[in-house]
Order: structure tokens, then C-alpha cells, then sequence
């Protein structure tokens, strides 16, 4: 780097005056968006995304039938409990919808890596589990079904429309939630109000839709509107970005994050069979400014035949099966409290970590 | 709602009688992704189309 001189006329002047008098002085804070404000953007449209989700429950057989994908993360993520030990008295499952986690929470058999060990089920360690989720119908689609009795469950219906929890400050000691938050508009807020709501030193063990989920069905109906009617329009959602997450955690008040993200690949045996599961999931799109109606028949069409073409594999006998990518963000954070480690201040360290990698 | 197959399923049906033609249609807007614009396949889509709307007659 070169260094410029002061101007000879700078070193002339008396140096006071190169001080900024303290009176014109002001503190400048950087912009960004405080947790808990709504935020003017608005992506989902609630009310839809609720009459959605209400409708694919009430067709119980169908619905139970596209449960796959929500089981296996509940599992996933009922599975991380399993390295905490401690017990949770008051646990919310946030966005419960047709409670996989209290299902998976029951199963009998909870590490999958020890098939043989005698771990009871992780509703065991769970005193009391709140399952919260805007739509009635799914979370009560379940009710009669035997897991209920093996785990102390209460069910809140929450209102569609997005805002302030209703639970006191301080209440829970886990917060958990599975595959629902990728449909809140306002994550920061969210995320603001789990931190709220738990106690010191709990913490939030979520998994969220993100990322490059779907891209195979987003590229190929991009290609084929863009063929037949010349311009696209969301079909499906934007959604939050891996490396957003621990920034949103960090905003949120949480402390010691973790942030992983897993793909899971589901193959189907055509596009409309993606779309009707999908359907069935609650899944459908509802995103604000979307075109109104079912897509055109000629565009699925279209479709059909450029997933097949881009994305399709090809069986030894010759059957073309289609992929479709679930990318899962897994997040951890514990609200801060308690006698948690704290990082070492910043230039603290006593080890070179050269010496421990052994590199040179 | 006591009907048997859901309009959609009798579209998938139909269509999944139409392998050829997809694939033949899929390649064309394939080939060039990136430039692709309105019509530029609209030869193979009309086979494509025309095989399913027989596929569908032939179904009922």
C-alpha cells in the first residue's frame, strides 16, 4: 500500500482544525430492520396459504398419504434432541400442522444409528408439548390416532394472520418446529418472538424449506411458459437462503448457532404426481401477485416433457423417473442465559492453530 | 365429491401415452435454455399436443 502525504497546506494549518468540533459530532447506526417490526414485504398471502393447508387436511386419507416428507424431517429433527441432555417440562412445537413431530417424538425406537440400544422414546424427556399451528383441521386430523396417548399433547390453533405469540416472555424450554416456517413472511419477527417467548438458555431446534427446494419443478415451468405463452410468472415460492439463516438466528437474539442443510430427494413418477402430492401437502402455492387459476393445460404439458428432458433419469428398463429436490435447512440456537459458554475475547488465544493443524 | 379419478389424473393418464412426443418436445426447448422464446418449439408441442388430445378421446 503507498502512503499519500498530507497536502502541504493541511500541515500548515493549526491541527485543530483538522478535528472535528464534538458538537457536529453524531453517532451513526448502520440501517437494518429491527426483530419484531413487520417488515413492508409482504411475499405469502396467509389467507390463502390457511384455506390451503385446511383443505388438503380435510381430505384425511390423501393428506396422510403425503406425509413422507414431513415425517422424515420431524424425524430428523426429533432426532437432534437426542444430544441434548437435559429435559424440557414445557416444550412448543411452532407450526405443527399434522403433528410429525409428536409422532416422531413417540417413536419407539429413537436413534436409527443404534437399532439395538435401549433409549426410550424422546417424548420422554418432554413434560408437556404444545402443538401450535394456524389450521384446525390438520391438527386435529390426528387426534384419535394412538401416539396421542403416549405423549402429554395440547393443541392451540394460532390465527392465520401473522403477529405476536400469545405466550408470555419466558415460557418455554424448547421450541421446536418443523417445515412450516418457509410460509412466514416476516422470519426476523418470528424468529424474534420464539427468542421471546423461551426461557434463558433454552433452546430453538428448527427445520425450514430453503434454498434450491424445487428447482427442478421452478426451472422447468420457467421453460415452458417462457415457450408457450412467452413470459413467466411464481409459480414457486422464493425462499430463504442457507446463508441467510445464521445471520436472521443472530438478529434474533440467538446464541451458539448451528446451521446445516441436507437434501432430500424425492422421485416421482411424473410432474403431475409431484403437484398433486405437493397439493396435498398444503404445499401449494401462495405467493401474493401469483396469476390467479390453475396453471393452463398446455403449459403443463410442457412441462411434462422438458422435466422429463432436464432433469428425468433413466431406469435399465427403461422407465424415466423424475427427482425432486428438498433442500432441508436444519437451525439450533439457544436464547442467551444461564451459565452458557461465552466466546474467549477476541485475541485471547494461546495456541497457534497452525501448530495444531500441522500445517506450515 | 364421489368421483372416481380427479380431473387431473385422467390429464396425467392421457398424457403419459404421449412418452415420444414429450421427449421429442422436451429436447427442442432443451437444446438452447438459455435463449428460449415464444413458439420456438411450437411444431413438436402440437405433435405433443395432438397425441394426448387422441390419448384422451381414446380414454373415455
Amino acid at each position: 500500500m503507498r502512503l499519500t502525504p498530507l497536502s502541504s497546506a493541511a500541515l500548515r494549518r493549526p491541527l485543530s482544525s483538522l478535528i472535528t468540533p464534538k458538537t457536529q459530532h453524531q453517532r451513526r447506526a448502520y440501517a437494518f430492520q429491527t426483530s419484531g417490526i413487520p417488515t413492508s414485504f409482504q411475499v405469502f398471502n396467509n389467507r390463502t396459504k390457511w384455506l390451503q393447508r385446511e383443505r388438503a387436511a380435510s381430505n384425511v386419507e390423501a393428506s396422510r398419504q403425503a406425509d413422507y416428507l414431513k415425517d422424515e424431517v420431524a424425524m430428523r429433527v426429533a432426532e437432534r434432541l437426542l444430544d441434548v441432555k437435559r429435559t424440557f417440562p414445557l416444550t412448543l412445537d411452532f407450526g405443527a400442522y399434522t403433528n410429525s413431530l409428536a409422532r416422531a417424538l413417540t417413536n419407539p425406537n429413537p436413534d436409527p444409528s443404534q437399532p439395538d440400544a435401549d433409549i426410550p422414546p424422546l417424548a420422554t424427556k418432554i413434560g408437556k408439548l404444545v402443538a401450535a399451528d394456524s389450521s384446525e383441521k390438520a391438527l386435529y386430523r390426528d387426534a384419535e390416532l394412538q401416539f396421542n396417548k403416549e405423549i402429554n399433547m395440547e393443541r392451540v390453533v394460532l390465527p392465520y394472520e401473522e403477529g405476536s405469540l400469545p405466550w408470555e416472555d419466558n415460557t418455554f424450554d424448547m421450541v421446536l418446529s418443523s417445515l412450516s416456517m418457509h410460509w412466514i413472511n416476516d422470519l426476523p419477527g418470528a424468529l424474534g418472538q420464539i427468542n421471546r417467548i423461551l426461557k434463558p438458555d433454552a433452546p430453538f431446534i428448527g427445520a425450514m424449506l430453503g434454498g434450491d427446494t424445487l428447482f427442478e419443478l421452478r426451472t422447468s415451468l420457467q421453460l415452458a411458459e417462457q415457450e408457450r405463452r412467452g413470459g413467466i410468472s411464481v409459480h414457486v415460492s422464493p425462499l430463504a437462503d442457507v446463508k441467510d439463516i445464521g445471520g436472521l438466528l443472530g438478529k434474533a437474539g440467538f446464541k451458539m448457532l448451528t446451521v446445516d442443510v441436507e437434501d432430500i430427494v424425492v422421485e416421482y413418477p411424473d410432474t403431475f404426481a409431484l403437484m398433486e402430492d405437493l397439493q396435498a401437502m398444503g404445499e401449494g402455492n401462495a405467493v401474493l401477485g401469483r396469476e390467479m387459476g390453475a396453471i393452463g393445460r398446455d403449459v403443463l404439458l410442457a412441462t411434462e416433457g422438458i422435466y422429463r428432458e432436464l432433469h428425468g433419469s433413466k431406469d435399465e428398463d427403461g422407465t424415466v423417473r423424475l427427482p425432486a429436490t428438498f433442500r432441508v435447512i436444519h437451525m439450533i440456537g439457544w436464547k442467551e442465559g444461564g451459565d452458557q459458554p461465552q466466546p474467549l475475547k477476541r485475541g485471547s488465544g494461546e495456541i497457534n492453530l497452525r501448530d495444531v493443524l500441522g500445517t506450515k | 365429491m364421489t368421483q372416481k379419478t380427479r380431473p387431473i389424473q385422467r390429464f396425467a393418464q392421457a398424457v403419459s401415452k404421449c412418452t415420444a412426443e414429450a421427449t421429442v418436445y422436451g429436447q427442442c426447448v432443451v437444446a438452447d435454455y438459455n435463449s428460449v422464446h415464444k413458439n420456438q418449439c411450437a411444431k413438436e408441442f402440437m405433435a405433443l399436443k395432438n397425441c394426448y388430445l387422441a390419448a384422451a378421446k381414446g380414454g373415455k
